[in-house]
């Protein structure tokens, strides 16, 4: 007997040892981080601008080009908006994407209600377990495999623009007079490039600092006022650690989406300065990234100084995007505050209403702009954005247009906002409910809009970087922050992941 | 085992016995207890998952039908198993014939290709991804059994490990069977299969454990949901499920039944197959 009961522990041990090696990390997602070493890096002027001065115009701009380069529509695939046939046998088309089950199902029920408006389309959503996967199993595919319309978070712009597989929305706009005037001016923007609008913004998120609004009070500091600059971050921080409401101020981590890269391009919109040479690669093609100059030097060695003085916690790199949200949740070593995607909003609200976290409930939970440079309270439009695969047929095309539309409706977007967090793509969307109603009764909802709302449109550095191999750019940025987190040199680990960066776009720009 | 040994083990002296267990019981703690938090986990209800993780103070079953159905593991667990069926027939078939034929035949080039097929060995699976990903696309395999399937049919580590038990079969006994006017097929199934049960056995237990604990290959070719395995599913759990920890635990346990079950089943003969071919005989 008790041979047999030793035999089954072992048993599940080995195979939940098993089980648990199965579901490592995608390899392609590995296999994109190293740096390519078959480029020789293109020669790094030492950055020379004396220190405080930290405008753009101080940074070498040898290979800045600065005249805007635009690609004509017409030698794009065109967009075949009358092609939908308006009786006979639905259209059916495929849709690809990465969201969580939460956010799914109400995709799921918006897609409902679109087949019950009408009878043209029937769309089949296609949940690829994630981002990285969509993109991943995307471009491994053959265009005969591929959907005929696939969601891609922002980085992804020009490899997809590059890659001759996508109908741009631009074409199907002007081909069915598409009135674009209620949009979000910024969101819009941020996914053209040479003059071409390649996707439909669709979910757009951006960071924002949660804080636990009772750690606030215990270290009698005003909830309703979080940290907007660096500097308040650190007396906040301060205030928080000397009172002894928390053990830190802050928790920050270098994930790639996250602290290691997304905040960064995040940082440097504040800061109105731009993160590639060509504005931001929207004027021209970006040849190099200019984040190791003396602002980015400055601003790092700002985080690390709060790490070191024991403000601030590092949480490591962060793989699914709660283990910094967690930390305002730990027992005993708790941050007061965090900086996360405003997607996450809905889903942490939901966890802390569901009783999950036993010290903290969702009214603890208090939300404002990402400190940063200056206090400046705007954001980079984050999320993911819609594109029309291309040779799928007209029939095909002409209904994912018809389903873009749908997505995008003033009326859709209140619902999808309200469900999820997202910020609506067009402003109309407040204008309605459900979403007018939450973000009259619940504001923390509203900050993500109001940052997003802030950035002007017509500042490349408040649209962020479009740059082809931004994914790979983040991966090395992130080893960077990472180090610098831990203590290492900033100037020298800023400045050996701007050389992997610059050598990883040659690369790129070479191929494409 | 011989006397010796069997006198050591039941009658240990002293302090080297305390010391002995004392070990064992340290490494089996290290062993067991993701185990014991995973189950801990599994059958709490949502909100007690995070007080007091380690204690299972509170109990419920709701959280294992809970993954089951939303975690949809059915159709999952369906998938992997007709997968690792198929995968662990097809590489028994494939290795004992090839086995067979690099151990006792004689033909030109023999050394030189066994050589080759063992080279394969080297080549991880991550270095021809991409390649055969592009393959199975131009098929039109993706989303089917056929993609998850093909590329695994055959595997040059049950090939070299029937092989070198093939080769301890006595040359005798293969001569007789020719005498008797037995053909190679025959004396494969009537004399060298039977003979070497226990090795097969242990090689379709590694093919299976392989085959089911699958993640990569089965993520990259499938983007219908229908079509995922067991691993792909939990994976999406616990990406979509960060508010339910415990339903993804759940799910975990649930995924491993089928290799418990496996593994208890075939335990003996992995032992002895393992062994098989430690002690010259």
């Amino acid at each position: 007997m008790r041979l047999v009961r030793r035999r089954v522990a072992v048993g599940l041990g080995g195979c939940l040892l098993v089980a648990a090696c199965g579901s490592g990390r995608s390899i392609l997602d590995a296999g994109n981080e190293p740096v390519p070493t078959t480029t020789s890096p293109p020669s790094t002027t030492p950055v020379t601008a004396p220190p405080g001065q930290t405008l753009p115009s101080t940074i070498p701009t040898t290979t800045v080009v600065q005249t805007t380069t635009t690609t004509p529509l017409d030698s794009l695939p065109p967009c075949p908006v009358d092609a939908l046939p308006t009786e006979g046998e639905p259209v059916q088309i495929t849709f690809w994407h990465g969201f969580g089950t939460e956010i799914e199902q109400t995709l799921l029920a918006l897609t409902e209600e679109y087949h019950a408006s009408q009878d043209a389309v029937r769309v089949t959503l296609q949940n690829q377990g994630g981002y990285r996967q969509t993109i991943d199993k995307f471009f491994q595919s053959g265009q005969d495999s591929r959907p005929q319309l696939v969601s891609m978070p922002e980085y992804m712009l020009q490899q997809t623009a590059d890659s001759s597989t996508v109908i741009p929305v631009g074409a199907c706009i002007e081909a069915s007079d598409y009135d674009t005037a209620a949009f979000l001016p910024g969101v819009l923007e941020a996914y053209r490039t040479s003059g071409v609008q390649w996707a439909m913004p669709f979910n757009v998120s951006d960071p924002v600092l949660y804080y636990n609004r009772r750690t606030f009070e215990a270290a009698g500091l005003d909830p309703d006022d979080p940290p907007l600059s660096i500097e308040e971050l650190r007396a906040t921080s301060q205030a928080i650690v000397d009172s002894g409401a928390a053990r830190y101020g802050i928790a920050f981590d270098s994930g790639v989406d996250s602290g290691g890269g997304w905040f960064l391009e995040q940082w440097f919109a504040k800061a109105g300065e731009l993160y590639a040479d060509n504005g931001n690669g929207r004027l021209g093609r970006a040849t190099r990234v200019l984040y190791s100059g003396p602002s980015g030097v400055e601003l790092l060695s700002a985080v690390q100084s709060l790490i070191a003085d024991g403000l601030a916690v590092y949480v490591g790199d962060n793989p699914n995007g709660q283990d910094a949200l967690l930390k305002l949740a730990d027992p005993v070593n708790a941050a007061a505050m965090t900086i996360s995607s405003s997607g996450a909003l809905g889903t942490v609200i939901n966890v802390l209403d569901g009783g999950l976290i036993p010290n903290i409930t969702s009214a603890d939970l208090g939300i404002g702009p990402m400190p940063g440079p200056d206090g400046n309270p705007l954001a980079l439009v984050g999320g993911a954005s819609l594109y029309i695969v291309a040779e799928k047929g007209d029939a095909e095309a002409a209904a994912a247009w018809d389903y873009v539309q749908y997505l995008v409706d003033a009326q859709v977007q209140s619902k999808w906002a309200a469900a999820t967090g997202y910020v609506p793509v067009r402003e109309d969307a407040t204008e309605v409910d459900p979403l007018r109603a939450l973000y009259a009764t619940d504001p923390r909802f509203l900050v993500a809009y109001d940052t997003v709302r802030a950035a002007p449109p017509n500042d490349p550095s408040a649209l962020g970087p479009v740059v082809g191999p931004l994914r790979e750019v983040r991966s090395a940025t992130a080893g960077a922050v990472a180090a610098i987190f831990a203590g290492a040199d900033v100037a020298t680990s800023l400045a050996a992941a701007a050389q992997q960066s610059d050598a990883l776009i040659t690369d790129y720009n070479a191929r494409n | 085992m011989t006397s010796d040994a069997t006198t050591t083990y039941d009658s240990p002296s002293g302090w080297r016995a305390v010391g002995r267990y004392g070990l064992l019981v340290v490494v089996s703690a290290m062993v067991l207890f993701p185990v014991y938090t995973t189950v801990v986990a599994a059958l709490k209800p949502g909100n007690k998952v995070l007080e007091n993780p380690l204690i299972p103070d509170a109990f419920t079953l709701e959280v294992l039908g809970d993954a089951w159905t939303e975690g949809r593991l059915g159709r999952f667990l369906l998938n992997s198993l007709i997968v690792a069926v198929i995968i662990t027939v097809a590489q028994v078939v494939t290795a004992v014939l090839s086995a067979y034929a690099f151990a006792l035949l004689q033909f030109p080039g023999r050394t030189v290709l066994f050589v080759v097929f063992l080279a394969t060995l080297l080549v991880p699976i991550e270095a021809t991804l991409v390649v055969n990903r592009r393959t199975v696309d131009s098929l039109g395999w993706l989303n089917s059994y056929a993609g998850l399937t093909v590329p695994f049919l055959a595997a040059a580590f049950g090939t070299f490990l029937m092989r070198q038990v093939f080769l301890t079969l006595p040359r005798d006994l293969r001569d007789a069977a020719a005498i008797d006017g037995v053909g190679h097929l025959g004396f494969l199934r009537h004399v060298a299969v039977p003979l070497v049960r226990p090795t097969i056995g242990a090689m379709a237990l590694f093919g299976f454990l392989g085959a089911f604990s699958q993640y990569l290959w089965p993520n990259l070719i499938t983007t219908e949901t229908d079509m995922y395995t067991v691993q792909s599913g939990l994976r999406q759990l616990s990406e979509s499920r960060l508010d339910q920890p415990n339903l993804v635990m759940a799910g975990v346990i649930i995924a491993a039944v089928p290799i418990a079950v496996v593994l208890l089943i075939f335990q003996r003969q992995l032992v002895r197959g393992l062994t098989a071919g430690g002690v010259k005989g």
